[in-house]
C-alpha cells in the first residue's frame, strides 16, 4: 500500500490524541467471528476512520444486515440497529432522511446486498441517500454455512452447489458504476490502512457512498483466501494518470477480477446535492424532520371542504 | 321521503368526479347531509363508473341501493342503470340513439320510470362546448327535477371551474340550457323538504381525513408504493407537502417503504405508510422486526377484496385476520379500524401515540368505502388529541440512563425509549433475541423472560384502550349488531330509521380491534337477547374472535363479500327478517 511514512505517523498521532473517542467504539460483547475472519479488520478500520473524521459514537447510527457481518451489530460501541436480511440499506435510508444530524452507516453481505435486497441498492444509488454503505463481500453466504452467493466465482463448489457454481459471478463495484453513482470505492480486509483511508473519504461524501470490502472468509471461502488477493491486488493510487471523475475509466479498471484487482476510489462526483436537498418542498427548512414532530394545524386545509 | 338517491353514471373521463363534487357541494349549501361514493371498475369494458349521492335533511352515513334518479352520461350508463333504478324513478340521459334500444322503453314502462332525454351533446356543441360538457347540460336538468334554484348549482360550477374562466362561461350556459329542458314535454319535479339552516359542517372523505390526521399528529415523512385504494393518501400528502414540509418518498417497493418508515421512526421522525393487502403482505417481515426490536411503526391497510389482485377498486373488510395474525413469531401489536372521516382523522393520531408509547407496530385498517365516501361531518379539531411519544427527552434523565434501560424487564412490559444519539447510553435495536441493552442473548431463561416482557405490553395496552361504543339503546334491543369499520355508518342510519318506527335496534362498534376488549362484547350479549354480526367478509373473521373470546354465539351473521359496502336497505330488511 503506497503511503509515505509521514502520512502514517500523522494518522497514528491523531488516533492517539483521540484515543478517548476511539475507545468508546469498543463494544463489551464477546466477538463470535471465526479466527482470521476479515470482519475484524473491517470493523476496526471503521472505528479508526470514524475517530479520524471526528465522529463520536453518539453521532452515528449503524444499520446492520443479517449475516456474519451483521453479527458485529452488538460488538461495536454505539447505537446500532440489526434489521432484516437484505434490508439494511432501506432502513438506513429512512433513518438518514428522518434525522439528518446522524451519520448513517449501513452494511451488508454479498448475499443480502446482491441477491435478497439488490433492488434497494439500485434505488439507493439512484436516490443518492446521504449515507455510507459498506459491502462485506466474502463471496459466499457465511452465516448460513457457505452457500454460493451472486459473487461466488464460477466453477467453485459450495454448500448446496457441490458440482460448482454454473453461472457467472457479479462484480458489485462494476454493477454500481453502471447506476450513475456518486461514490464507488473498493478495499480489502487484509489492508487496514487502506480501508481506513477509503472509509474516511466515504464518510466525507455527502450522498450515497458505496464501499466494497473484499473480505476473506477462511472458513467457507477457500477459493479466494488472503494469498490469492495478495497476488492480484493493485492500487489505483499508484496509477499516475487516474482521476476518479471519469466514469468510463472507472468502468474499465473495475472489470478485471482475475488478474489485476484494483483497490481505491473508482469514481466520485462531488458537489451533487444529496437527496433531501433536492426536495423543493423542504427548501429553506433548517430543521431535521425528527425535530418537527408536533401538532400541525390543519385548519387551513379544511376550508376546501366547507 | 327520508333520503333522495342520485346516481351519475358514465365512463371515467366524462367528468364524473367533478359532477359529483358540484352536486354534493350544492346540496350541502342547501343544508342537506350527504353520503356520496364513487364506484369504478378497474377495467372499463362495458362496465360503467358512477358517483352516487344520497342526501337528506337528517345526518345520513350510508348509501341506499334504491336509486331515485339516474343521470346517464353515456350509453353504458344508461343500459346498466335502467335495471338499478327504483320503481317510479327518473332517468335523465342524453343518448341520441336511445330509440334503437327497445328494451329501454319496455323496462321503463314496466317499472314506471320517467325517462327524460335532452340532446345534450348537440346542446353543448351549439353553445361552443365539447362533448365532455354533456354532464353540465344534464346536471342542469337534474337540478330542475330536484326543484332547486339554478343559482345554487351555478355557484358550485363556478367554484369547481374557477381556474378555467373561458370554459366556465360555456359550462354555465350548458347548465342553463339543461335547466330549461327545451322540448321535454313534462318535466317532473320532486318536492324535497329542506332544513331551515345549513348546518356548519365539512364534506370530506376518509382518504383526506386520515392524511390530515397524520399531518396533525406530526407525521413528517411519508413513504409509499402506489396501490389502490390507498394511493389517494400519497396524492393528498404530496399535494399539500409544500405547505406542510412533509418529506414524501415513493419507494421502489413496499418492503422499502416499510423499512424506510421504520428507519425514520427509529430515529424519532414520525413516519407512515399506506398500502392494501397485497402490499402489506410484502411488509410483514418488517412488522415482525418492529415486534422484536420494539420500534414504533404505523401501517395502514386500505382493504379491497382479495385474494391476489382480487377486486382492486371495490371494498372489503377481509383483512382482519391478516392484520391480527400477520408476520412470524409472537409479539404484541395494535389493530385499529377506521369507519368514517372523523374516526380516520382521530384514530390515526391515536395510532401514532400507541405505536410510540407501547413501542409496537400498529396496523390501521381502512376500506375502499371508508376512503371514498364523502360525509357531512363536524369540523376537525386542532390539538384535541395530544401527541404522546413515550420518549425520554429530559437532558438530566438522558444523562442518567443505562444501556440496559432500553429493554429493561418491567411489570408493564414497557421499557424506556430514547432516540439514537440522545443519551450517552447507547443500545442495540436488535432483531435477534437479546437482553436488556439489546445485546444478543440465546439463553433459554433470558429468551423466555424477554418474550414475556414484550407480550405484557399487550395486556397493558388492553387495559388502557377505550371501550367499544354502543349506538342506540344500551339494553334490550329488539335486534342488536356487533361490527367494526364501515358497518358503523349503515348501522347508524338503520338505528335511526327503526327508532322512528318505534323499534329499538342497537350496535356495538369496535374501533380497537386488537387487543380485543371482549368483556364489553360479553356484557352486550348479556344485555341483549338477539345479537347478530355485521361484517364485510365471508368468514365473519372478527365475529369468530368475538365468539371465541366471549364464549357466546351470534344469533345470525350478516356477511357481505361482493366488493360493495352494506347498503342501508339491505340491513333494514335483514333486521326485519331477524
Ligand atoms: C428473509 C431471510 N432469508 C434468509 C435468511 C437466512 N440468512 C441469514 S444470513 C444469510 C446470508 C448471508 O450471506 P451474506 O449476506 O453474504 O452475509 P455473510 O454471512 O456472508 O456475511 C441468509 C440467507 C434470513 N435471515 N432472512
Ligand atoms: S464464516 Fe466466514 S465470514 Fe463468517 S465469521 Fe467465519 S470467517 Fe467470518
Ligand atoms: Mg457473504
Amino acid at each position: 500500500m503506497p503511503k509515505s511514512k509521514n502520512e502514517i505517523s500523522k494518522v497514528l498521532k491523531t488516533l492517539s490524541r483521540r484515543k478517548n473517542i476511539y475507545v468508546e467504539y469498543e463494544g463489551e460483547e464477546v466477538i463470535t467471528w471465526c479466527h482470521g475472519c476479515g470482519n475484524y479488520n473491517i470493523q476496526n478500520a471503521l472505528k479508526r476512520a470514524l475517530t479520524l473524521e471526528g465522529f463520536k459514537y453518539r453521532d452515528v447510527l449503524h444499520a446492520y444486515d443479517i449475516g456474519c457481518n451483521g453479527n458485529g451489530s452488538d460488538k461495536i460501541g454505539g447505537y446500532t440497529v440489526h434489521g432484516l436480511h437484505g434490508r439494511s440499506i432501506s432502513l438506513g435510508a429512512g433513518a438518514a432522511l428522518g434525522n439528518s444530524g446522524l451519520k448513517i452507516i449501513a452494511s451488508g453481505g454479498d448475499g443480502g446486498t446482491m441477491s435478497e435486497g439488490i433492488n434497494h441498492l439500485v434505488h439507493a444509488v439512484r436516490s443518492d441517500y446521504p449515507m455510507l454503505f459498506i459491502l462485506h463481500n466474502n463471496h459466499n453466504y457465511g452465516l448460513t454455512t457457505g452457500q454460493a452467493s451472486a459473487t461466488t466465482p464460477k466453477g467453485f463448489a459450495m454448500n448446496g452447489s457441490p458440482d460448482g457454481v454454473v453461472v457467472k459471478p457479479m462484480n458489485p463495484s462494476e454493477f454500481v458504476l453502471g447506476l450513475n453513482p456518486t461514490f464507488v470505492a473498493r478495499s480489502f480486509s487484509g489492508d487496514i490502512k487502506h480501508m481506513t483511508k477509503i472509509l474516511r473519504a466515504a464518510l466525507k461524501h455527502k450522498g450515497f457512498a458505496f464501499v466494497e470490502m473484499l473480505q476473506v472468509c477462511p472458513t467457507y471461502n477457500k477459493a479466494t483466501p488472503q494469498e490469492w488477493y495478495r497476488d492480484r491486488i493493485k492500487y489505483i493510487e499508484n496509477l499516475k494518470k487516474y482521476d476518479p471523475v471519469d466514469p468510463d475509466a472507472a468502468k474499465k479498471i473495475v472489470q478485471d477480477f482475475e488478474k489485476e484487482i484494483y483497490l481505491g476510489i473508482f469514481y466520485q462526483k462531488k458537489n451533487q446535492a444529496p437527496f433531501q436537498k433536492r426536495l423543493p418542498n423542504r427548501e429553506g427548512i433548517k430543521t431535521s424532520p425528527h425535530e418537527e414532530v408536533k401538532n400541525f394545524n390543519i385548519s387551513k386545509f379544511l376550508k376546501a371542504f366547507e | 321521503m327520508e333520503r333522495t338517491v342520485i346516481r351519475i353514471a358514465g365512463e371515467s373521463g366524462m367528468g364524473l368526479l367533478s359532477s359529483g363534487h358540484i352536486i354534493s357541494r350544492a346540496l350541502k349549501d342547501l343544508g342537506f347531509y350527504i353520503a356520496s361514493e364513487r364506484e369504478f371498475p378497474s377495467l372499463i369494458k362495458g362496465g360503467s363508473s358512477n358517483v352516487q349521492i344520497d342526501f337528506s335533511t337528517k345526518d345520513i352515513r350510508s348509501r341506499s341501493n334504491k336509486i331515485d334518479i339516474v343521470v346517464a352520461l353515456d350509453r353504458a350508463g344508461l343500459l346498466y342503470h335502467i335495471d338499478m333504478i327504483k320503481r317510479g324513478g327518473i332517468l335523465i340521459h342524453g343518448y341520441e340513439r336511445h330509440h334503437l334500444i327497445p328494451a329501454l322503453k319496455e323496462k321503463a314502462k314496466k317499472k314506471g320510470i320517467k325517462v327524460l332525454y335532452l340532446p345534450a351533446r348537440q346542446i353543448a356543441r351549439s353553445l361552443g362546448g365539447s362533448s365532455v360538457m354533456v354532464n353540465m347540460v344534464l346536471l342542469g336538468l337534474l337540478w330542475r327535477v330536484l326543484g332547486f334554484d339554478i343559482n345554487n348549482l351555478k355557484k358550485e360550477v363556478k367554484h369547481q371551474f374557477a381556474s378555467k374562466p373561458k370554459l366556465l362561461k360555456i359550462d354555465l350556459k350548458c347548465v342553463d340550457a339543461g335547466y330549461k329542458g327545451k322540448d321535454i314535454k313534462k318535466i317532473p319535479q320532486l318536492e324535497i323538504k329542506r332544513n331551515k339552516k345549513a348546518p356548519k359542517k365539512i364534506l370530506i372523505d376518509g382518504t383526506t381525513s386520515i392524511a390530515l390526521g397524520a399531518i396533525q399528529a406530526g407525521m413528517r415523512a411519508y413513504y409509499a408504493y402506489p396501490m389502490s385504494p390507498s394511493s389517494g393518501i400519497l396524492t393528498y400528502i404530496a399535494a399539500t407537502s409544500h405547505e406542510t414540509g412533509v418529506l414524501v418518498k415513493q419507494a421502489e417497493d413496499e418492503i422499502t417503504a416499510a423499512q424506510m418508515m421504520i428507519g425514520s421512526m427509529l430515529v424519532g421522525c414520525r413516519a407512515m405508510i399506506a398500502t392494501s393487502g397485497g402490499g402489506y403482505d410484502l411488509m410483514t417481515e418488517s412488522v415482525s422486526l418492529c415486534g422484536m426490536n420494539e420500534t414504533p411503526a404505523v401501517f395502514i391497510i386500505g382493504q379491497r377484496p382479495g385474494p391476489a389482485t382480487g377486486l382492486p377498486t371495490w371494498t372489503s373488510q377481509g383483512d382482519y385476520n391478516l392484520a391480527i395474525h400477520s408476520a412470524h413469531g409472537e409479539f404484541p401489536r395494535a389493530v385499529i379500524g377506521c369507519s368514517d372521516p372523523h374516526s380516520s382523522y382521530e384514530l390515526i393520531q391515536h395510532a401514532f401515540n400507541i405505536a410510540e408509547e407501547y413501542q409496537i407496530p400498529v396496523i390501521v385498517l381502512s376500506e375502499k368505502t371508508v376512503y371514498d365516501t364523502h360525509l357531512t361531518v363536524d369540523h376537525f379539531k386542532h390539538k384535541k388529541i395530544p401527541i404522546k411519544r413515550g420518549l425520554v427527552t429530559g437532558p438530566k434523565e438522558l444523562e442518567k440512563l443505562q444501556s440496559s434501560d432500553r429493554y429493561k424487564i418491567t411489570p408493564s412490559g414497557i421499557s424506556k425509549r430514547w432516540l439514537p444519539g440522545s443519551s450517552p447510553a447507547y443500545y442495540y435495536a436488535n432483531g435477534d433475541e437479546h437482553w436488556e441493552s439489546g445485546e444478543l442473548n440465546e439463553e433459554a431463561n433470558e429468551a423466555k423472560i424477554m418474550i414475556e416482557k414484550r407480550m405484557r405490553k399487550e395486556k397493558t395496552l388492553l387495559k388502557n384502550l377505550p371501550a367499544p361504543k354502543i349506538y342506540g339503546t344500551k339494553k334490550g334491543a329488539k335486534i342488536s349488531f356487533i361490527g367494526w369499520g364501515s358497518s358503523k355508518n349503515t348501522m347508524l342510519d338503520v338505528i335511526r330509521a327503526y327508532k322512528t318506527k318505534g323499534v329499538e335496534v342497537n350496535y356495538l362498534h369496535f374501533d380497537y380491534l386488537w387487543p380485543l376488549k371482549a368483556d364489553a362484547a360479553k356484557r352486550f350479549f348479556e344485555n341483549n337477547k338477539n345479537v347478530h354480526l355485521i361484517e364485510g367478509n365471508y368468514q365473519g373473521q372478527f365475529g369468530q374472535q368475538i365468539e371465541v373470546k366471549t364464549k357466546k354465539e351470534f344469533k345470525g351473521k350478516l356477511l357481505k363479500y361482493d366488493g360493495r359496502p352494506f347498503f342501508f336497505d339491505e340491513v333494514m330488511s335483514y333486521a326485519l327478517k331477524h
